[in-house]
């Protein structure tokens, strides 16, 4: 049988095509990288950790504070407060401030930090052309409001509330009192910027130059692996590994998988994968106190929600220890009040409603004259929300003898978009993450009338005089405790019923010694000990 | 020829037009506000930054307005910016590889695999070795998608240590393999039953007699003749496949950890990025077009009574 021309043509076809394929999979194939033995540690984290480190637009992770410092630091651990690229921050009345500098810090391009350094950071996030994310944050500066006018061009391109006296001094005045500027300061949000950030801030914060203890040469948006290098130049206390290889994750479930096969050597993990590793390697996982509460918040606008005894009557029925041990498999711990105990400030405080009581929750709802018709809880979308609501629906049915409970849960955005329309009709089980780990942090921006995060609609005399005495206050304790007292009037009128603190955990490979909590989550990647 | 594929490539261009209108009106139609999700959870955006964002992505317009700002860039060659700021037609460029490799290898194995098992289950018509491909077939199609893929990682990638366990890091071939092969899993079952009822709807075909007659060796005829003619079913699903292979890689990429396409296109929805989803999704697309039109081609070269001109 002789084979036709024809068909040796179209076999050539295929040749060719299979050729080609072979061809484009071999020129995209990636370069192995092998990772340098010695002093460097793998760390898995999520993709939005690295989305943009420029300091206004920080999301204040712990990768965050390995490469930038700013004026002061919390300890994640002991809640202290100390002075990092600041010698003083002082102030006789809480508004005018002057805050002093350490000499011999410097960017990491070699360039000193100056006082300046900070104004133009605080500055660039200020403008709102520059939509940087935490451009609210700025607030607190006199001269935030004629930067970021209601409408039409801004009238201002610097904060006229800072000032630069010299290299080493900057003069600051608040808008209002605030005892609390030196934990303020202590996000990266707050952290200065080299002169060279300010020509092309869109590339910055993928490619920062920062003053903390590690730098990076930057990553492209979507990449895996990037490369921290201990900076030797750091102004504080050196960094103890030679280097950090960060892999990325685009979702977080395979960061887990990729530490038992040993590809890295520390991740912060919750959920599920947190107690697996509790059960797998015990001694290797160290306790992350997040500081924040997960609540359910009550709409004030709707009628229905308006008598506080209703409210109560809700928040007695939830029996949150059910809810911690058997949904979170003990991920978190029941609120007593409204911050963590980490927080300043927080952990047990008077708060009455945060009991579960169904007998007393029951007679708060006859008191209130009981409830009519259906009710519907919301959420966001989130694994862990959408269980922990509908076990609250189970626990409003069976100790409140509410039959019609639904609950919705929706995108994130959309959700806070009827919460600020004032559309959500009914209870939300929403978080709140402190800023900076001050009860002081929470309450103002939960409660304080005005405040973006304040969706329920509470605005109470009280609290407001409460939470101004603690701003004003010279001492330190003074602070915490009128604070202490705006927070326990707020759950006292309980526009928010606190249910549990998350609990989150690092893991790591037993290569790594040292490894404790940075202070918004996460590890301090500048204390970790190779070997 | 050359007429027929010109007239099949203009034919594109309104399919083009049209699906990058619906994939926009759809990111449009989402509930929410994108701009206020971009604060993430418990955090806001001051209003003065949130003017400045849907200035920038005039979001502050209406639809017709929006789509027109992205079809004007389009013309341009400009495929807009995402909401943190990166050009688009940079986070495709650099995606595309990832899925490029991951797609192709898991179709490579997947045409391989299934070829091969379809054909000799259905030579082997009632056997033994028939009937396991036959209940494999069915188990695999039973399990549920992502259950396999946790689970090869888990055995294969963390237990044995065989494969790297998520991301590209190792490079083509190491890193691609047991994503590739979960992805072919998806097409396998349907190509071994395409394969295998093509196989054995020939094999009795008189033209076989003949060449058995003739005395052709086995291998002869079960080649060149059972399985070309076989294959024109087969290449069609092949091609589809390979569209499948390309797109269907959200999931995959999302458990094995590759930053290819399919996280680009998952993280645009959730942002309701229009840009974004509608870059990649109009991209996708045209690789089907196209894809459909090389196997239009293919088929008249497996078959030549098969007209490519008079079928317009």
């Amino acid at each position: 049988m002789t084979v036709v021309p024809a068909a040796r043509g179209r076999r050539r076809v295929l040749a060719v095509l299979v050729a080609v394929s072979m061809t484009v999979l071999a020129a995209c194939a990636g370069k192995s990288s092998a990772s340098d033995g010695g002093q460097s540690f793998a760390v898995g984290i999520p993709a939005f950790f690295v989305q943009n480190l420029t300091p206004g637009s920080s999301g204040s992770s712990y990768v965050d504070y390995a490469i930038w410092s700013p004026l002061t630091r919390v300890d994640g651990q002991s809640g202290k407060l100390e002075m990092l690229v600041a010698d003083s921050i002082e102030s006789t009345d809480n508004v005018n401030w002057t805050i002093k500098l350490k000499p011999g810090w410097t960017f990491q391009d070699g360039s000193p930090v100056t006082a300046q350094s900070f104004a133009d950071s605080w500055n660039a996030t200020a403008l709102g052309a520059n939509a940087l994310t935490s451009n609210a944050s700025t607030s607190i500066f006199a001269g935030y409001a004629a930067m970021n006018p209601p409408k039409g061009k801004p009238a201002a391109k610097t904060l006229s509330g800072v000032h630069v006296v010299d290299k080493s001094t900057l003069e600051v005045t608040l808008v209002k009192p605030n005892a609390l500027l030196p934990y303020i300061l202590s996000s990266t949000t707050f952290a200065p910027l080299p002169a060279s950030a300010t020509k092309d801030l869109k590339n910055f914060g993928t490619h920062p130059i920062g003053n903390g203890p590690y730098k990076t040469s930057g990553w492209d948006t979507g990449a895996q692996d990037i490369k921290l290098e201990r900076y030797d130049g750091y102004g504080g206390t050196k960094a103890l590994a030679s280097g950090i290889d960060l892999h990325v994750y685009q979702q977080t479930g395979a960061i887990y998988t990729d530490f038992q096969a040993g590809t890295i050597d520390l991740a912060l993990l919750d959920g599920a994968d947190l107690s697996k590793a509790k059960k797998d390697t015990p001694s290797q996982v160290v306790d992350v106190q997040y500081p924040a509460v997960v609540y359910l918040s009550f709409p004030l606008y709707d009628s229905r929600f308006a008598n506080p005894q209703l409210r109560r009557a809700i928040s007695m029925a939830i029996d949150r220890d059910a809810i911690v041990k058997s949904l979170l498999a003990g991920n978190a711990k029941a609120a007593t009040g409204l911050a963590p105990p980490t927080l300043t400030g927080g952990g047990e405080a008077k708060c009455d409603a945060c009991k579960y009581d169904p007998q007393q929750a029951k007679a708060a709802l006859q008191a209130a004259g009981g409830w009519n018709g259906p009710m519907t809880l919301y959420t966001y979308q989130d694994p862990t929300n959408e269980k922990v609501l509908q076990a609250i629906a189970n626990q409003l049915r069976t100790n409140l003898g509410i039959q019609k409970v639904s609950f919705e849960s929706q995108p994130i955005a959309q959700l806070y978009q009827g919460l600020g329309g004032k559309s959500i009709k009914g209870p939300s089980l929403l978080y709140s993450g402190a800023p900076y780990p001050h009860i002081y942090a929470l309450a103002d921006q939960m409660f304080s009338a005005g405040a973006p995060l304040n969706v329920t609609g509470y605005d109470s005399k009280v609290f407001a005089g409460l939470i101004a005495q603690a701003a004003s206050s010279k001492d330190a304790d003074a602070t915490t405790n009128y604070a202490k007292q705006a927070a326990e009037q707020a759950l006292t009128d309980l526009p928010v019923a606190p249910l549990y603190w998350p609990v989150g955990g690092l893991v790591h490979s037993d290569r790594l010694s040292g490894v404790v909590p940075e202070v918004l989550g996460g590890a301090r990647l500048s204390v970790v000990k190779v070997g | 020829m050359a007429g027929y594929v010109i007239r099949r490539l203009a034919g594109m261009v309104p399919v083009v037009l049209g699906t990058t209108l619906l994939i926009f009106a759809a990111v449009y139609a989402l509930p929410g506000d994108p701009i206020k999700a971009l604060a993430g959870p418990g955090r806001v955006l001051s209003p003065s930054v949130e003017e400045a964002l849907r200035e920038r992505f005039h979001l502050d317009q209406p639809l017709w307005a929006q789509y027109g700002h992205y079809l004007g860039g389009l013309v341009r060659g400009d495929l807009g910016i995402d909401l943190q700021g990166h050009e688009v037609s940079d986070l495709v460029v650099r995606a595309w590889p990832y899925t490029l490799q991951l797609g192709l290898t898991a179709w490579a194995i997947m045409a391989v695999a299934g070829l091969a098992l379809g054909t000799f289950a259905g030579m082997r018509q009632g056997g033994t070795v028939d009937w396991i491909v036959l209940t494999a077939t069915t188990v695999v199609v039973g399990v549920p998608y992502f259950v396999i893929a946790y689970v090869a990682q888990i055995l294969l990638g963390v237990n044995l240590g065989w494969f790297p366990t998520s991301g590209v890091r190792e490079g083509w071939p190491a890193s691609y393999l047991l994503p590739a092969a979960v992805l072919a899993l998806f097409g396998i079952p349907e190509l071994v039953r395409l394969t295998r009822a093509s196989i054995i709807e020939n094999r009795y075909a008189d033209y076989v007699d003949t060449a058995i007659a003739k005395g052709l060796p086995q291998r002869t005829i079960v080649v060149r003749h059972i399985l070309r003619n076989s294959l024109v079913p087969v290449v069609s699903v092949l091609g589809l496949s390979l569209g499948y292979m390309l797109s269907g890689t959200v999931l995959i990429e999302g458990i094995f950890n590759i930053p290819g396409l399919g996280y680009v296109v998952f993280n645009g929805i959730s942002q309701q990025n229009g840009p974004v989803v509608v870059g990649v999704c109009s991209l996708l697309v045209l690789v089907y077009l196209i894809i459909n039109l090389l196997v239009d081609i293919v088929y008249g070269l497996l078959d030549p009574r098969i007209s490519l001109a008079g079928r317009n």
